[in-house]
């Protein structure tokens, strides 16, 4: 390999046939009179410009289509050193660090020499050894292209947000559950709002059996085992339930606000008092029928109860979750949309107040498809205020588009999967610890279930890898109709 | 002498054994012998292609072009089309001589299909130390001792590219004369002889091998100096629809320089272009014109040019990509290392120096 240019930040080398290098490779540029070296990222491969190229080509194509056929006679063995040349590639390449008496620095501002240079491919074990991907609490993502591990540290997602993306089928589920079970394996506290009821069975494994997260994954399903009363909340979780998932206007808040109290002080705070409180309210009709209409959502809802022993499952799960480490998988399959909400409003809520009051220390939030529960003013809630009372959030979706660009800008480290859609790929890009062309390239071209982690867990050095298998009862599979129809 | 401390290998790959492949062989063998000496040198990279000209084409002040054209019409009676072409380019300069490459192209149609066979490309080094020797041997390998003697004297440097080239076209054209029977052989250029190129009696052997095989000979000239009363013989066209060809006569040259062919000036079709056309004097007139009608109905027409000798052409032409392609073989197989010194005329004019091949 050949260094050919510097743009910025960007290498352009010649690579020829048998020096294979892919997107997603490392090369280390090492000038050796420097005593210092580029390590650049592969981001695309191109034909070189070879001249002549293009007549070599049309030669063979004579007038009327058909490929010129005939017989090459070359006694020096020439032709081997045409291919050669005419199949050099150009690799594009972003420098991602200098390297210093092993030492990195992201800077890319000293010019290698051109003649002098060697460049050798980098190995992902090489690599993370010099840039310390590594630590005393390791996660396996999967295996990278050169059959080595890609480790990352449990503590690098700890405080952090992060964000799993990629077209639909392609294993961001997969890689959710992998994370999950891992910080489990490291007593976290875990929360997943399991829209589609795929995590639920992730203490069994494929055949069925219990594994070792068994008594550690608690599934609480609203309406069934997953019930609160209304004297263990706060008002302000209610409020936040009425308004923002109810959307009651705020002349009716205040009227309910001033119920809620009543009832409080009387010390029967309970389904059944509130909904004769706003049936005996002397106030504005319009208030009286808004009040009734939500008081009748959460009576349907079955999310609420005015038993107090049948209301103490969540309490009890991050009671154990805190010990031994757990996950609380809030299981929303079958639930509507108004009471999805209700139940992420009070979730959140009761996490906050756990956290405000240090019963947890903190608590890792994984959220598939946030957006069909979560609403607008939460997001920006989620990644600045409730980070800093312990929730770390892990986004995971395959619309990109429906995170905000604010969450992208602020995420600490992405899991990118496949999209072909170019727009999708402009809206990730819009994260501020990866560079655009990168992500534009090398996602696009992502086999299924490979992955490319970007951010702080890689020490910003995006590297690909083929998320490892789990013998986990993962549930995530598309239900098919024809699946079957092949074997009969 | 030193010529028998090579041995050739059976890798290298030489068709038909009915035919004689001496030359080649000879090539080969040359050619390693003479970048053997050169291994471990520096080479200036300054590549030029060699044109072939018609440096001996003094026109003679006598030719008259006659003015009523020959009507032609295609003959599509089933003919083989053969042509020949080479090509040779400079790839550098070592501090004791020149490398070069060359390398030839046969193609042929026949039953609606091009095809083609490439000899080469044979690289060498020349320098004054071995020139001789090279040259003389591949002389002596094509040629039969008889001529040999009066070859002795090998060309300057500068000349040898196309003199090699020179040599293995007109091995390739006595192969196609050898091989071709009741065909049309196409060559490039014209049918001059009596050159230090093209001695008479080669190209005399060529011609009657190709008549004893009821083949005809056409040489298609790209360009000519020859003019009829001041003008070029391509650019005094009638207004005539073509395909038509145009009688030349009185076209003499100086001794040594022979003509084996007459001169015509063909125009193949509506093209506003014509070429001059050399057919072997010793084919009758009928012959003559029915040769040129079979090529109208076997071949193909750009511009007025037979296909299969410009297909010939561009297979045997050098591209940039093969020329870097050479070049990495020489570093890599012996040892030569590229160098780019400055071109004075660059350095000193600036813009104005147009490179050292147009100095």
């Amino acid at each position: 390999m050949k260094l050919y240019k510097k743009e910025g930040n960007v290498l352009q080398i010649i690579s020829f046939p048998t020096e294979c290098a892919e997107k997603g490779d490392y090369l280390l540029v090492e000038d050796q009179e420097a005593g210092k070296a580029l390590i650049a990222q592969v981001i695309d491969v191109q034909f070189a410009a070879v001249p002549g190229v293009l007549e070599e080509l049309l030669r063979t194509l004579p007038d009327g289509g058909e490929p010129l056929q005939g017989e090459d006679i070359d006694p020096m063995e020439i032709a081997p050193h045409i291919t050669y040349i005419q199949d050099a590639s150009l690799l594009i390449c972003k420098i991602r660090a200098t390297l210093e008496n092993d030492m990195l620095t992201p800077s890319s501002s000293w010019l290698p020499s051109r003649s002098q240079s060697t460049i050798k491919k980098l190995s992902v074990p090489m690599l993370m050894k010099l840039a310390k991907i590594d630590g005393k609490l390791p996660i396996v993502l999967g295996g990278t292209k050169d059959a080595a591990l890609l480790t990352i540290d449990a503590s690098s997602i700890d405080g952090t947000l992060n964000i799993i993306t990629g077209k639909k089928g392609c294993g961001k589920s997969h890689l959710s559950k992998l994370l999950m079970v891992n910080l489990i394996g490291y007593k976290a506290v875990v929360v997943i709002f399991d829209l589609n009821g795929e995590y639920t069975s992730l203490g069994l494994t494929n055949d069925c059996k219990r594994n070792a997260y068994y008594d550690k994954i608690h599934t609480l399903t609203p309406s069934q085992n997953f019930k609160v009363a209304l004297d263990q909340l706060h008002l302000n979780t209610v409020m936040g339930i009425l308004v923002n998932a109810l959307h009651l206007p705020g002349t009716s808040a205040r009227e309910f606000r001033r119920i809620w109290k009543m009832l409080k002080e009387k010390g029967k705070l309970n389904m059944q008092e509130l909904g004769e409180a706003i049936r005996d309210l002397n106030c504005n009709q319009h208030v009286r029928d808004a009040l009734a209409s939500r008081f009748h959502s959460l009576v349907n809802s079955g999310f609420f109860t005015d038993s107090p022993g049948g209301a103490t499952l969540l309490d009890e799960s991050l009671l154990k979750a805190r010990e031994q480490g757990g996950a609380i998988v809030i299981n929303l399959k079958n639930t509507s949309n108004i009471d999805r909400q209700i139940v992420v409003e009070y979730t959140l809520g009761k996490l906050v107040d756990s956290l405000s009051n240090w019963k947890l220390k903190a608590v890792f939030l994984f959220a598939e498809e946030a957006h069909l529960y979560l609403r607008e003013t939460y997001w920006d809630d989620i990644v600045t205020r409730m980070r800093h009372l312990g929730i770390f959030a892990t986004f995971i979706t395959n619309q990109p588009d429906t995170i905000q660009e604010t969450i992208y800008r602020q995420a600490d480290n992405i899991f990118l999967f496949n999209f072909t859609n170019e727009h999708d790929l402009d809206v990730v890009s819009r994260a501020s610890r990866v560079d655009a062309e990168t992500v534009r390239s090398i996602a696009h071209d992502l086999p299924p279930h490979h992955c490319l982690t970007l951010g702080k867990v890689v020490s910003d050095f995006p590297i690909v890898a083929r998320v490892r298998a789990l013998d986990l009862k993962t549930m995530g599979e598309t239900r098919l109709f024809f699946k079957d129809a092949g074997a009969n | 002498m030193v010529i028998e401390q090579y041995t050739i290998t059976n890798k290298y790959n030489f068709p038909q054994p009915t035919i004689d492949t001496s030359l080649p062989w000879r090539f080969l063998e040359q050619s390693l012998y003479s970048l053997k000496q050169v291994q471990h040198q520096d080479l200036q990279l300054n590549h030029q292609t060699f044109q072939q000209l018609s440096v001996t084409e003094q026109y003679p002040s006598s030719i008259q072009l006659k003015p009523q054209p020959i009507q032609i019409k295609p003959d599509r009676q089933e003919t083989l089309i053969a042509a020949v072409d080479t090509s040779t380019i400079k790839i550098g300069e070592t501090a004791t001589g020149i490398i070069v490459a060359v390398r030839g192209a046969i193609t042929w149609r026949q039953n609606q299909t091009y095809k083609y066979t490439r000899l080469g490309p044979f690289i060498f080094h020349i320098t004054e130390d071995n020139k001789n020797t090279v040259y003389n041997t591949l002389e002596h390998a094509y040629f039969s001792t008889t001529y040999g003697s009066m070859h002795t004297a090998s060309p300057n440097i500068m000349q040898m590219p196309m003199r090699l080239a020179s040599l293995l076209e007109r091995w390739m054209q006595t192969m196609l004369a050898k091989t071709v029977i009741r065909g049309i052989i196409l060559f490039d250029g014209s049918l001059i002889s009596g050159t230090i190129e093209t001695p008479t009696q080669r190209l005399r052997e060529i011609l009657g091998c190709a008549r004893r095989n009821s083949s005809i000979v056409l040489a298609f000239s790209k360009a000519t100096t020859l003019r009829a009363n001041g003008i070029l013989i391509t650019e005094q066209l009638p207004s005539h629809d073509p395909p038509y060809l145009l009688e030349t006569t009185g076209v003499h040259f100086k001794p040594p320089t022979i003509l084996l062919g007459d001169v015509y000036v063909a125009r193949l079709n509506k093209a506003n272009f014509a070429f001059r056309l050399d057919i072997d004097k010793e084919t009758p007139a009928e012959q003559r014109l029915e040769a040129v009608q079979k090529l109208l109905g076997n071949d193909l027409y750009k511009q007025s040019y037979p296909e299969t000798l410009r297909l010939s052409h561009i297979l045997c032409t050098f591209t940039a990509n093969e020329v870097l392609a050479i070049k990495h073989f020489i570093t890599r197989k012996h040892g030569i290392q590229m160098v780019n010194r400055p071109d004075m005329h660059r350095l000193l004019f600036g813009p104005f120096g147009k490179g050292e091949i147009y100095a």
